[in-house]
């Protein structure tokens, strides 16, 4: 696979939505292709994020840590992107990724993704834009959960 | 030391002195009827009358008379100038003889100054000193009695000739002499103090020059380069200055001598004339004065250079020397002694007292004892005197008042081939040796030269030679390729064992771990040891074999396989397939090298790559050219520096416009294919890489093994089956690529290999292998930490009966506690003292002595 289908990938990507082409080959050359085979950790919940995956073939497994130990709770599968948050601003991960597959998988670590922000100030206003999208869903979310709460 | 320069020539080449004035003066007769054979031929033997002449009973006609006349004239010119030459090679030998003897003689004074002395003086003015400032003496050196002995005599046959002829005439020659006699000396008088002037001030500068270069980090640090600047300007106007006005007065001279020379002939033309015109002289005598006269010139300006060089060479020689004669210097015997005593016995100071010649410096009557075989703490800050007492003890320094001794042995009275074998110190500002690992470890062991190498034939002769030059200067004997390892002292019967103690010495100060990474990063000649390469060879085959068969090691590495593409090297790996067998050569010169330059344009596969490295300049051009060079984005991820863009986007127009002109440069083209070399396809995943491609490369890869590196000693080609010299030893072991498109396959397959030389028990010889490491200048490849540890190492190997540590392994640490208590049971029965400014760290040890404003405030 070859710059072309990575970005293609990209593109998919809610968070890389209003980015012009040119810059998603950008960020895309800069990235690390990654192989994992079955079985590999991509990362582990509660260590430092640093960069984000998105997932170019093969799935990956979710898991929490609960008392009983460790508990698949989703699959991530081609063109999504896992642990974006951790390429804007440092939070420990949420959960573990395991590849249920071999996985080919493009690693946008934070640092490069924060030098083209620097470097490119309208990807920002993209990313500002997305994230105040999804932001007011989430508020209106929250709002409808608790009219629904406070009805019931 | 002499204290001017004729002295210290006459001492020590008094002999030659002589020998070189004799053959002067034999000379003398030669050049005497050199210049009457002239006149004999032109008033005898051509204007002659009253043949035959009659010679040692022979007689003689006009034209065989002329004929040895003028042979004989031949045959002086020849006996002249041979011995002239003869001369030249005697006085130079001389002069190269004593310039050896003198920069000897210094360099042994510098190792002779005392350890506070070093606080005055500074390398940046020692070193000009010893090297250049002395040059001018060895010239002169030859020449000190042989050309005023020569030319004055010269000067003397000339004139005594020519007051032969007519004293009238020899008046006028030297008129002038008297008023040359008068003036020269007192404008030289000037010029001698400028001299002075001068070196002193070249020295500073060599000193501020070499301070800058030590003190650089801190320049850069407080942005000070202005005021260094500044201050190295000022110094270069003075020695200008200074130069200026030198030569002003030395020209001046030479004006004055060249115009007093023109006027003597003034004089004889208008004296000589006349005495012809009156009948007094012959023309031919008149002509062979002025003949004369114009030989006289030459010795007489000999002369007066010869004075203004004496007057030069004997001031740099003062002012060099006046800096190698401190009052205290230690006596020869100190350095060159060979007996050692045994020091065994209780350390003892007794009412001692010294002085640094600084506040904090100072030790103030100070009595204490350490029994004999004891660990002792000597404890107190940075300026309490601590550092001064370990190095009394040491016998670096000595006592202005007091005693210490060891057993019966007064410190101050051993020689250092005691001194430098019975005690170990390491204090806290160690030095590292330029040179391997190796020898600054075995550093403490090299005392004399014990096992001289065998000679023979013309190495014999030539060594014989070095020999007997050293006895005629005065130097040292000592064979610099002898073994100088002390074993014995060291406790150890050959060098495998010695090898061994050094190793368990670093693992116990800890650091194994590190020489053991320089040796994997070390390269190693694999003719030196067999068994070695061939366990290499095997944890090769196991490590391939390993990965084949562990499911989570596979993927990790891509060996190199003669059929196979390595999608985690790049394209000049994986072409040429081989490597340069002089590692000086890197991986990028290898393109430019004819042998390979003529294979890749008949294979054209330099069109080909020149083609691949346009696509990849073009990509890199469009990705990359909006982006500013501050950003860190290009440089880090692309192939072109932000530099190189303009310079790639002129490539990319010319190569893509139609227009046969102005095409491609050389320089162009091979930039070009300099890209595709880079190229990783692994992880520069540009599309270029195709199948066809990657086929083609594996064809070429075995074209070029046939044609170029085959049967070329330069190439050395990847074979799994052998070990390649110019690769480190890791590659050697790894034999492929940790692949990039793993995460952390490099450190994963570095606990493997690790975990593997373990088992196979090849830690030992990659360690050893890393004693040959070479540090850099002083060190300068290890950190300030691995250095000291180096020293202890160095200082433990001794086996000296007494040891002393100062600031070295003071930390707090778990390591470091651990290090200390290791210390002292390696130094158990052994006289141990350790300096440190921890109270807490001195409680470790049975004995302790507190130090404070240079008393011991408190003992346990």
């Amino acid at each position: 696979m070859t710059l072309e289908a990575e970005v293609e990938a990209l593109r998919k990507v809610p968070l890389f939505h209003g980015i012009d082409e040119t810059k998603l080959r950008l960020l895309a050359f800069i990235s690390d292709r990654t192989e994992y085979p079955a079985g590999e950790r991509l990362c582990a919940q509660g260590e430092e994020g640093d960069c984000a995956f998105i997932i170019l073939s093969g799935d990956a497994d979710v898991l929490v840590n609960t008392p009983e130990g460790e508990k698949k709770v989703a699959q991530v599968s081609e063109n999504s992107i896992v642990g974006e948050i951790a390429i804007l601003c440092d939070v420990p991960r949420t959960a573990t990724l395991v590849a249920a597959n071999n996985m080919d998988v493009l690693t946008v670590s934070k640092d490069d993704f924060l030098k083209l922000l620097k470097e490119f100030p309208d990807i920002s206003l993209e990313v500002m834009r997305t994230l105040a999208l999804r932001l007011e869903r989430t508020t209106r979310d929250l709002a409808d959960a608790r009219r629904g709460a406070g009805g019931g | 030391m002499e204290k001017s320069l004729f002295s210290f020539i006459w001492k020590y080449s008094a002999r030659q002195q002589i020998y070189i004035l004799l053959v002067t003066v034999l000379s003398y007769p030669v050049v005497y009827v050199l210049l009457e054979l002239p006149k004999l031929i032109v008033n005898d033997a051509v204007q002659g009358a009253n043949f035959p002449r009659s010679i040692l009973g022979v007689d003689f006609d006009q034209i065989p008379y002329l004929l040895l006349l003028c042979f004989s004239f031949l045959g002086l010119v020849v006996v002249s100038n041979g011995l002239k030459f003869y001369l030249n090679v005697y006085k130079g030998r001389l002069g190269e003889r004593m310039l050896r003897r003198l920069r000897f003689e210094l360099f042994q004074r510098v190792l002779r100054f005392r350890l506070p002395h070093f606080r005055k003086v500074s390398s940046g003015e020692i070193i000009p000193m010893i090297t250049s400032e002395v040059e001018d003496v060895g010239g002169y050196i030859g020449e000190a009695f042989a050309l005023p002995a020569y030319q004055g005599g010269m000067l003397v046959v000339q004139l005594g000739f020519i007051f032969m002829q007519d004293p009238l005439l020899g008046l006028a020659a030297v008129s002038s002499y008297p008023i040359q006699g008068y003036v020269i000396p007192m404008l030289q008088k000037r010029v001698v103090i400028l001299s002075r002037q001068r070196v002193r001030n070249i020295r500073v500068i060599a000193d501020k020059v070499g301070e800058s270069i030590t003190g650089v980090a801190e320049i850069h640090a407080n942005d000070a380069a202005a005021w260094h600047s500044a201050d190295i300007s000022d110094r270069l106007y003075e020695n200008f200055r200074i130069r200026y006005e030198i030569f002003n007065r030395k020209f001046l001279i030479k004006f004055l001598n060249n115009f007093m020379n023109q006027l003597t002939p003034f004089f004889f033309y208008l004296i000589g004339g006349y005495l012809v015109i009156e009948g007094n002289l012959s023309i031919g005598a008149l002509l062979a004065v002025i003949a004369a006269y114009k030989d006289l010139a030459g010795p007489w300006k000999e002369l007066l250079s010869f004075y203004q060089m004496t007057a030069d060479v004997s001031v740099k020689y003062q002012t060099v020397v006046e800096n190698f004669d401190p009052p205290d210097l230690y006596d020869t015997e100190r350095l060159t002694a060979d007996d050692k005593v045994e020091l065994s016995g209780d350390l003892v100071f007794d009412n001692v007292s010294f002085s640094g010649g600084a506040a904090g410096q100072e030790v103030m009557d100070i009595s204490l004892t350490v029994p004999a075989g004891t660990a002792c703490a000597i404890a107190g800050p940075d300026g309490s005197g601590r550092s001064e007492v370990l190095q009394l003890a040491a016998g670096l320094v000595s006592p202005s008042s007091g005693k210490i001794c060891i057993g019966p042995h007064d410190l101050d009275k051993l020689t250092d081939s005691t001194l430098g074998r019975e005690i170990a110190y390491v204090g806290g500002a160690v030095h590292v040796w330029t040179g391997t690992i190796r020898d600054n470890l075995y550093y403490g062991l090299r005392h004399r030269p014990l096992i001289p190498p065998q000679r023979e034939g013309e190495e014999l002769r030539l060594y014989k030679r070095r020999v007997s030059e050293a006895n005629e200067t005065r130097n040292p004997v000592y064979d610099l390729e002898a073994v100088w390892d002390d074993l014995e002292a060291a406790g150890a019967d050959n060098i495998h064992v010695l090898d061994e103690k050094a190793l368990e010495l670093l693992e116990s100060v800890g650091l194994d771990k590190d020489i053991y990474r320089l040796g994997l990063q070390s390269r190693f000649d694999p003719s030196m040891d067999d068994a070695f390469t061939g366990k290499i060879l095997n944890v090769r085959k196991s490590l391939a074999s390993r990965i084949l068969q562990e499911p989570a090691l596979e993927g990790l590495v891509e060996l190199w396989h003669p059929d196979r593409f390595n999608a985690s090297a790049n394209i000049a790996d994986n072409l040429f397939f081989a490597v340069p067998a002089d590692p000086e050569i890197t991986m990028d010169q290898v393109p430019e090298m004819a042998e390979v330059r003529a294979f890749l344009t008949e294979t054209g596969l330099d069109e080909k790559l020149q083609k691949v490295g346009l696509k990849i300049a073009e990509t890199m051009l469009e990705l990359f050219s909006n982006v500013s060079g501050d950003s860190g984005l290009l440089g880090a991820y692309s192939f072109i520096t932000q530099d190189e863009i303009p310079e790639f986007e002129r490539i990319v127009r010319i190569a893509k416009s139609d227009q046969q002109r102005p095409g491609l440069s050389d320089a162009d083209r091979s930039r070009l294919r300099g890209l595709a070399f880079k190229m990783v396809p692994a992880r520069h995943r540009l599309g270029i890489m195709t199948d066809a491609f990657r086929d083609e490369v594996i064809e070429a890869r075995k074209a070029f093994l046939q044609t170029v590196v085959k049967n070329n000693p330069g190439f050395v080609a990847f074979d799994p089956d052998v070990y390649l010299p110019p690769l480190t030893i890791e590659d050697n072991l790894l034999f492929g690529r940790a692949r990039v498109d793993r995460r952390d396959a490099r450190r994963r397959i570095d606990d493997v290999i690790r975990a593997i030389v373990e088992e196979t028990g090849l830690r030992r010889p990659i360690i050893y292998a890393g004693f040959d490491y070479h540090v850099g200048v002083s060190g300068s490849r290890l950190s300030a930490g691995q250095r000291r540890r180096i020293a202890l190492v160095r200082g433990l190997l001794k086996n000296a009966k007494i040891t002393i540590l100062d600031d070295i392994a003071t930390g707090t640490t778990e390591d470091d506690k651990a290090l200390r208590r290791g210390l002292q049971e390696i130094l158990s029965g052994k006289t141990f003292l350790f300096g440190t400014s921890n109270a807490d760290i001195a409680a470790e040890f049975d004995q302790r002595f507190i130090l404070d404003q240079g008393r011991i405030s408190d003992k346990g």
